[in-house]
């Protein structure tokens, strides 16, 4: 019972296994959730996929790149952060996370620079904004566009949750133990990765449907 | 023989508001849930019964069309998702499961205080809809109703349930990874009570289907508050598409209901027909088929929602398949009473009640799944009184068949048998009376989900209304006897019904880490003893005599 | 350190796969493109989850199992009732 973090353990090794596959079911439960929003968004592609690639193409390309690269290159330094904890190198670690929640906070000045230029483009079918689409079938058009919004904004909020962990994480680095450290690192790098791993399919499913 | 809680239990560990809320004793947590969810368990039934007051005659003089339809909404959010969901695995599986598996607490006993905690939060805005005024979409929430044209406070309701889901998916993590990696030595799987079985089972619905539910409201409540059209037809959108996505949940969740209630009734029917379980690893696998096969049948709640005839027959046929397991439980609880030496204790009745009314709600069950009969008895008193013989005549029933069982083990005290056993047989009658008159209702054609009726129906109606007057009192009854027993009831043995399982290995109630030393498991599950007939049997008397 | 390599083909792998995507996108392939887009994601999630997220030991990989199946489960029943 020593060193363990819960009554039950006996071994922190023992705890430290069930913790990571407790993350790993955290995570398959918010695959589902957001598995059940891309299937809202290929069910409406099924159906209107003329419309909803040339939709596709007002969103900017060279921004859902640039932010895609940003998004990899975080999961790059989350990575790192994780293996300099392992190897006890607390003050690179602790860089290494600021450098993720960095990164992070840039995907988000980029997602909030494309919906500014998409709300002022009269893109944004939300809040009753006035919508001036000027393709073909602006009805579905504008259908692409709400779906647009809800799942960018959907990761959006759960990106900012692992930035705020983050930042949390760092204020607490000097007091925290060795062991709570490693820990945090494992749990966060899964969540943050994970997120990652839904924005690496968002960004071909709404940006890459017919260029 | 004092009052006072005994020295060196759980209750006794700290007290004051601080030692409770701020508990990670699991067996602390368990009554946090307990109270919240019986408080939910009467807001709802209060609901019923206006509803049945009102349907007691064909005009609807009670309240208007308006207020009904937010009472039966109101009624099944609440009864769904703040009780039934939660019911025995918060209460129950968080107390039982690590003692069952010879553990000091869950694996994470933090996680399981924070998981009340949502449960909460998430029923402050339920609540606040329910004072405010309520939603009238019914529990389904289907667009384009909830998103386009209902007044009221679906945003809200919704909100609210789907903060409560992420409560259950805290509370499957948890038991899963308990289950896997907590188990004492010597506890192999087909060692494990079925209770622990039905536990994990129900973990794995809980945690694979309530996200789909997340999503599912969550886009309800942005499209009224963004006015994001995603159900919407005008722009493409299909409403049919937000029913896949709730019933994906939703019919996994009934699951989620029965399957800690079979559970139970695994529990209780060997113990007092002194018989081991028959066709263990059946009852374990099937547990198992059945948690897989839930989520196969959906569709048999949307066969005249507009989904395609062959989407029908295929959710149609699985729906058929999906029983066969269920089937399988009955045959062998069934068996397990055969040439028992069965005594009649309120855990007993309640179980043998189970048994009758879960096997009557399921063949009706059948007569839903087939394509031709449901388009009849679609959206008629049929369907409720179907899952109402499941979830009530069912899940009600083992949950209370559960506290009655272990309520020695959680408070250390026995509550009186003969109370226990006419709020059993109350309830009993009550039950068949209210809802035994819904499937004649629903297969003559009165459509539920309405406040009037034509006059023909009324004789039906009146048993079903009386019968709601009684099945309240015997569900008031327990909460009297057995908050009685907290005070006056006589002290209980660490074993008082001689069973099988580690929770009883231990005294009652259990010390703060559940056991004095760790034990180690090298028996199998049911252990009970076939040949002999002499058992003790606890009374209060021979403890008082044995001092 | 190996890790460090490890970690850094990876990145350099997702980065690789990322240009594919784009690059391939901006050709008219027809209904392959969007078969070939989900493709390289999936890749990329392997490389992630193989990779970055360690996903090793028979319990992990159940549960990531599981929920693949669940997922194959929610879509193709919901498309087999369009």
């Amino acid at each position: 019972m020593s060193g363990t973090e819960s009554v039950a353990f006996d071994t922190p090794q023992r705890e430290r296994r069930a913790d990571t596959f407790a993350m790993w079911v955290f995570i398959g439960s918010e695959a589902m959730l957001f598995g059940a929003i891309f299937l809202v968004f290929l069910v409406a592609h099924i159906d209107f996929g003329p419309a909803f690639a040339a939709a596709s193409k007002h969103l900017s390309l060279p921004l859902g790149t640039f932010n895609t690269a940003v998004l990899i290159t975080s999961s790059f330094t989350m990575a790192l952060a994780h293996m300099l904890a392992v190897h006890r190198r607390w003050r690179a670690a602790a860089w290494a996370l600021a450098a993720t929640s960095a990164l992070g906070i840039c995907f988000l000045i980029v997602k909030g620079i494309e919906y500014t230029k998409e709300i002022s483009d009269g893109l944004a079918p939300l809040l009753g904004l006035p919508f001036r689409y000027t393709g073909p079938d602006p009805v579905h058009a504008e259908f692409f566009f709400g779906l647009y919004f809800t799942m960018t904004s959907l990761h959006a909020l759960h990106l900012i949750g692992g930035i705020i962990v983050i930042a949390g994480m760092i204020a607490l680095w000097p007091t925290s133990t060795p062991a709570n450290r490693l820990r945090r690192v494992v749990a966060l790098g899964l969540y943050w990765h994970f997120v990652d791993i839904v924005w690496v399919f968002m960004f071909p499913v709404l940006y890459l449907i017919n260029r | 023989m004092t009052n006072a809680a005994m020295p060196g239990t759980y209750l006794e560990e700290g007290s004051g508001p601080r030692a409770w809320l701020l508990t990670t004793d699991h067996k602390r947590v368990a009554w946090l849930y307990l109270i919240s969810l019986t408080a939910f368990f009467f807001l709802g039934g209060a609901m019923a019964v206006l509803m049945r007051i009102e349907l007691a005659t064909p005009a609807g003089d009670l309240v208007s069309d308006d207020v009904y339809n937010r009472l039966f909404s109101l009624h099944g959010i609440i009864m769904v998702w703040f009780f039934l969901v939660p019911s025995i695995p918060a209460t129950l599986g968080n107390f039982l499961l690590p003692l069952m598996i010879g553990a000091r607490d869950l694996a994470f006993p933090r996680l399981n205080l924070v998981s009340w905690y949502v449960f909460i939060f998430g029923s402050l805005f339920a609540l606040f809809a329910v004072v405010a005024g309520g939603v009238d979409t019914g529990w389904t929430f289907y667009t384009p109703l909830s998103t386009l044209y209902a007044n009221g406070w679906v945003s809200t309701a919704a909100f609210g349930v789907f903060i409560v889901g992420f409560s259950t998916i805290m509370t499957g993590i948890n038991f899963i990874v308990t289950v896997h990696m907590l188990r004492a030595p010597g506890l192999t799987w087909f060692r494990l009570p079925i209770f622990v079985w039905t536990l994990y089972a129900t973990s794995l619905v809980m945690v694979l289907a309530t996200p789909v539910l997340a999503a599912s409201l969550i886009l309800i409540v942005l499209e009224r508050v963004f006015g994001i059209g995603i159900f919407n037809p005008d722009l493409g959108g299909d409403p049919l598409l937000f029913q896949h996505l709730f019933w994906f949940y939703s019919h996994p969740a009934v699951y989620i209901m029965i399957l800690p209630g079979m559970g139970v009734v695994s529990e209780v029917l060997p113990c007092f027909s002194r018989r081991p379980l028959f066709g263990y690893k059946a009852v374990a696998m099937s547990s198992m088929a059945i948690a897989v096969f839930g989520f196969l049948v959906w569709g048999h709640h949307m066969f005249v929602s507009g989904q395609s005839a062959y989407a029908g027959v295929v959710f149609s046929f699985l729906s058929f398949c999906v029983a066969i397991p269920s089937a399988i439980k009955v045959f062998n609880w069934s068996l397990t009473l055969r040439k028992g030496e069965i005594s009649f204790e309120t855990p007993m009745l309640y179980a043998l009640f189970f048994l009758a009314l879960f096997t009557f709600g399921g063949l009706a069950g059948l007569f839903l799944a087939s394509l031709a009969v449901d388009v009849h008895v679609h959206d008629t008193y049929f369907v409720i009184a179907h899952f109402h013989y499941i979830m009530v005549g069912g899940m009600v029933t083992a949950y209370m068949a559960g506290l009655h069982f272990w309520w020695p083990k959680l408070t250390g005290r026995m509550y009186s048998e003969t109370s226990g056993r006419i709020a059993a047989t109350v309830t009993f009658i009550g039950f068949n009376l209210t809802f035994f008159p819904q499937y004649v209702l629903g297969f003559d054609g009165m459509p539920r989900r309405y406040h009037t009726y034509p006059p023909e129906f009324q004789f039906w109606n009146v048993l079903s209304s009386a019968g709601a007057v009684v099945l309240a009192i015997g569900y008031l009854m327990p909460l009297f006897y057995l908050g009685w027993s907290l005070f006056r009831g006589a002290r209980a043995p660490g074993n008082p019904w001689n069973a099988t399982g580690l929770e009883w290995q231990t005294s009652s109630p259990p010390p703060p880490h559940n056991f004095e030393t760790m034990p180690v498991v090298t028996r199998p599950a049911y252990d009970y003893d076939m040949k002999g007939l002499e058992h003790e049997r606890f009374s209060p008397h021979q403890e008082e005599a044995a001092g | 350190m190996s890790e460090l390599r490890k970690l850094t083909f990876g990145y350099l792998g997702l980065l690789a796969l990322l240009a594919l995507t784009v690059g391939s996108s901006l050709i008219d392939l027809g209904g392959f493109n969007v078969a070939l887009n989900l493709a390289i994601a999936a890749a990329k999630a392997v490389l992630i989850v193989m990779l970055f997220m360690h996903l090793t030991g028979a319990l992990p990989r159940l549960a990531v199992a599981a929920a693949g199946l669940w997922l194959v489960i929610l879509f193709w029943l919901t498309l087999v009732g369009r």
